[in-house]
């Protein structure tokens, strides 16, 4: 409780409030009174309980788990049994490459994920150059707004929308056979396509923000001295738009291609039969009847390093030492 | 860095917020463990939601419910969690059981301490898949079994397996794959059940490859391999299949609730389960979880109530009486089908992992 009596204090700290209680010891003690001299002294210092969160905050929740699945995947038994003892291996990382029961779907996970980024890029790229140099500037939060809209709602309900929109009886067939185009409908759903439009969707504004982002620093300018100078508009976006807007191309690819790696729900509820991706292999492990999570530890830690090296290698390729993610 | 405003108040937030983060794990664990609240681990629609109200209001105990869709989670959770388990009941097949007490995860009942326990059905309370050395694991609560699934509208009738792999079914089925297993080796002449394999490993795995290499072959009749019963539904709803191998209670939810859906079980036979509520060893909160069960057990009502949302049926005597002529409907099977069905076995269940584990990766991957 905070006692608002003023009270004769320290040298320097005499204005300060005299707090009752606990909290009022706690303000008193030497060792607060050091360390409060120590954040209005040195800089360093401040600096270092500031970052000092974010980083316990990095290490705790996101290199910590990392950390524990790598150490999971070199168990030979988790969770730990009452009758066995831990012991190290690399069995779990063995199996992946003795059996291509597992190679198969890795494979079709990376070329899945690149055709998608690829697809996201193509699809969304227009749309951000529209929102970017077309709209009106005093517009383009709005339209900015009307784009993100969808993404507020969660991943399953977008997912879900998926399916109403293309089942047998979603809302795409109901349409064509309202107008007579199909008697039949037309088995959308649970293929490679609905599987590839729904992640597109999920994953659009991964690449939409880094690219109106880039699109948006170009100075029009630029363009209009291409045209003047006879540049055709193929020519402007090959030689002018496209190298300028390289940076949120390679951040983007780089985002949705990470996502689209190690996407679950929506394949497992938009893919058929022929469309089980690795994400859901792993998931199959840890959820098995059998406890196999040191071999689904194993296989995240191989399509971590995988997929990270894959990102890693474009972003220098293509984008050279000074692209960032974000 | 030059305009930071530190201030005590500030430091001692900060202070205080750190105390609060370091101390969490010790405020999360207590919070589980109160006298008044009972934690269990259920799949959806498994407990009416009207009953949570009435015992919350009768007895002041709080019903904490956390969703499961699978066995192989529930025992994922609490092997991680060890000796300190954050779940007081958990949901298990009779089948499974063997795996939580090979890992000391299930304490047995002391069926004293329930006062309706005779309110259970003759046939279910001494259940033989809840029994073990003369000890009772869990409360029976909903029996199902695996069925043929039809869209009477779109497929036609049949007692056999083999519509699921008729040509005219193309891309039109769907089915879990580790389940279906068993039942195509069964289909095929072979034990799905694996109980007579113990001592013939290599039997076994021919009988599995058997069958992997049969659905591999039809695989072009799939339309979608599914997990949870919720997805069976929405396909048949719209209708995107017309045949599937499914759990009786979805498939069951679906007659209830007036679609076109029939269920049966093939002349070549299927398997049932039997799902109860177990108490988890070293429970936080044991004696709320056995006021909870012996409250559940106490009129046909509540059994019926569960039975309507979840589509099996009902381990509780008189629940029969409560149902409707449509509800009694839905659940009923002519007597030559009810033969037809063998409950899963908790013999020999690690060969049986195994092999249908390692079989259902190389159909969905094929």
């Amino acid at each position: 409780m905070l006692d608002t009596t003023t009270q004769p204090g320290p040298v320097g700290l005499s204005t300060a409030p005299h707090y009752a209680g606990w909290i009022g010891r706690a303000a008193n003690s030497g060792l607060y009174r050091n360390t409060i001299g120590l954040l209005v002294d040195s800089r360093r210092v401040r600096l270092a309980v500031l970052a000092g969160v974010p980083l316990l905050w990095i290490a705790m929740l996101h290199i910590g788990p990392i950390l524990q699945m790598a150490n999971i995947s070199l168990l030979a038994n988790y969770p730990p049994q009452p009758d066995k003892s831990s012991e190290y291996t690399l069995a779990n990382y063995g199996l992946f490459f003795s059996d291509r029961l597992y190679f198969l779907p890795f494979v079709r996970s990376l070329v899945f994920a690149a055709v998608v980024t690829i697809s996201t890029l193509v699809i969304v790229y227009p749309v951000a150059y529209y929102v970017a140099k077309v709209v009106q500037p005093k517009n383009r939060m709005r339209a900015l707004l009307l784009l993100l809209i969808p993404f507020w709602a969660g991943e399953l309900i977008r997912t879900f929308s998926v399916i109403m929109l293309l089942a047998n009886r979603g809302a795409l067939n109901v349409l064509l056979r309202e107008f007579g185009f199909i008697d039949r409908p037309i088995p959308m759903l649970y293929t490679f396509f609905s599987l590839s439009f729904g992640v597109i969707y999920l994953l659009a504004l991964y690449m939409l923000l880094p690219l109106y982002s880039a699109i948006e620093k170009i100075p029009t300018p630029l363009i209009q001295a291409a045209a003047d100078l006879g540049a055709g508009p193929f020519q402007r976006f090959r030689r002018v738009i496209l190298p300028l807007s390289k940076d949120g191309i390679v951040s983007g690819c780089s985002l949705v291609y990470l996502t689209a790696v190690g996407v679950f729900a929506a394949p497992l509820l938009l893919g058929g039969p022929n469309s089980v991706i690795f994400p859901e292999v792993i998931a199959t492990l840890f959820h098995g009847s059998n406890d196999k999570w040191p071999e689904g530890a194993a296989f995240s830690m191989i399509m971590l390093v995988v997929s990270l090296t894959t990102v890693g290698l474009f972003m220098r390729i293509v984008g050279g030492r000074s692209v960032r993610l974000m | 860095m030059k305009n930071l405003d530190v201030t005590r108040r500030s430091t001692l937030k900060l202070l205080a917020t750190g105390a609060g983060v370091l101390a969490a794990p010790s405020i999360i664990r207590p919070a589980f463990a109160q006298s008044k609240v009972v934690n269990i681990t259920t799949y959806d629609k498994f407990v009416p939601q009207s009953f949570i109200d009435q015992f919350q209001k009768d007895t002041g105990i709080e019903v904490r419910i956390r969703l499961t869709d699978d066995q192989g989670k529930q025992y994922n959770l609490l092997t991680a969690e060890g000796a300190a388990p954050s779940t007081d009941i958990v949901t298990v097949t009779g089948h499974r059981l063997s795996q939580f007490m090979k890992s000391n995860l299930l304490a047995s009942l002391d069926t004293a301490r329930l006062k309706n326990w005779d309110k259970l059905a003759a046939a279910y309370k001494g259940a033989p898949q809840l029994t073990v050395d003369g000890k009772t694991f869990g409360v029976p609560l909903l029996a199902g079994f695996e069925g043929l699934v039809r869209n009477t509208e779109y497929a036609k009738a049949s007692d056999s397996w083999s519509i699921m792999f008729d040509d005219e079914n193309k891309n039109l089925t769907s089915y879990i794959v580790s389940d279906f297993l068993s039942i195509v080796m069964r289909y095929q002449g072979n034990d799905g059940d694996y109980v007579t394999y113990g001592d013939k490993p290599d039997v076994a795995q021919t009988a599995t490859n058997q069958a992997r290499d049969f659905l591999i072959q039809h695989k072009d009749k799939v339309r979608k391999y599914y997990d949870a019963g919720s997805e069976l539904q929405q396909m048949f709803v719209n209708e995107d299949i017309y045949l599937a191998q499914a759990w009786s209670g979805p498939a069951a939810k679906l007659v209830m609730d007036g679609h076109p859906i029939e269920i049966s079980v093939p002349k070549e036979g299927t398997f049932g389960f039997l799902y109860s509520f177990n108490v988890v060893n070293n429970a936080p909160n044991a004696d709320a979880a056995y006021t909870f069960l012996d409250a559940i057990l106490s009129s046909p009502e509540i059994g019926a109530a569960m039975t309507r949302q979840s589509g099996f049926s009902s381990a509780f005597e008189g629940v029969d009486k409560v149902l409707d002529d449509k509800e009694r409907a839905a659940l009923a099977l002519p007597p030559e089908q009810v033969e037809r069905i063998q409950f899963f076995s908790s013999v020999n269940r690690d060969m049986k992992n195994d092999m249908i584990d390692k079989a259902t990766a190389e159909i969905k991957a094929a």
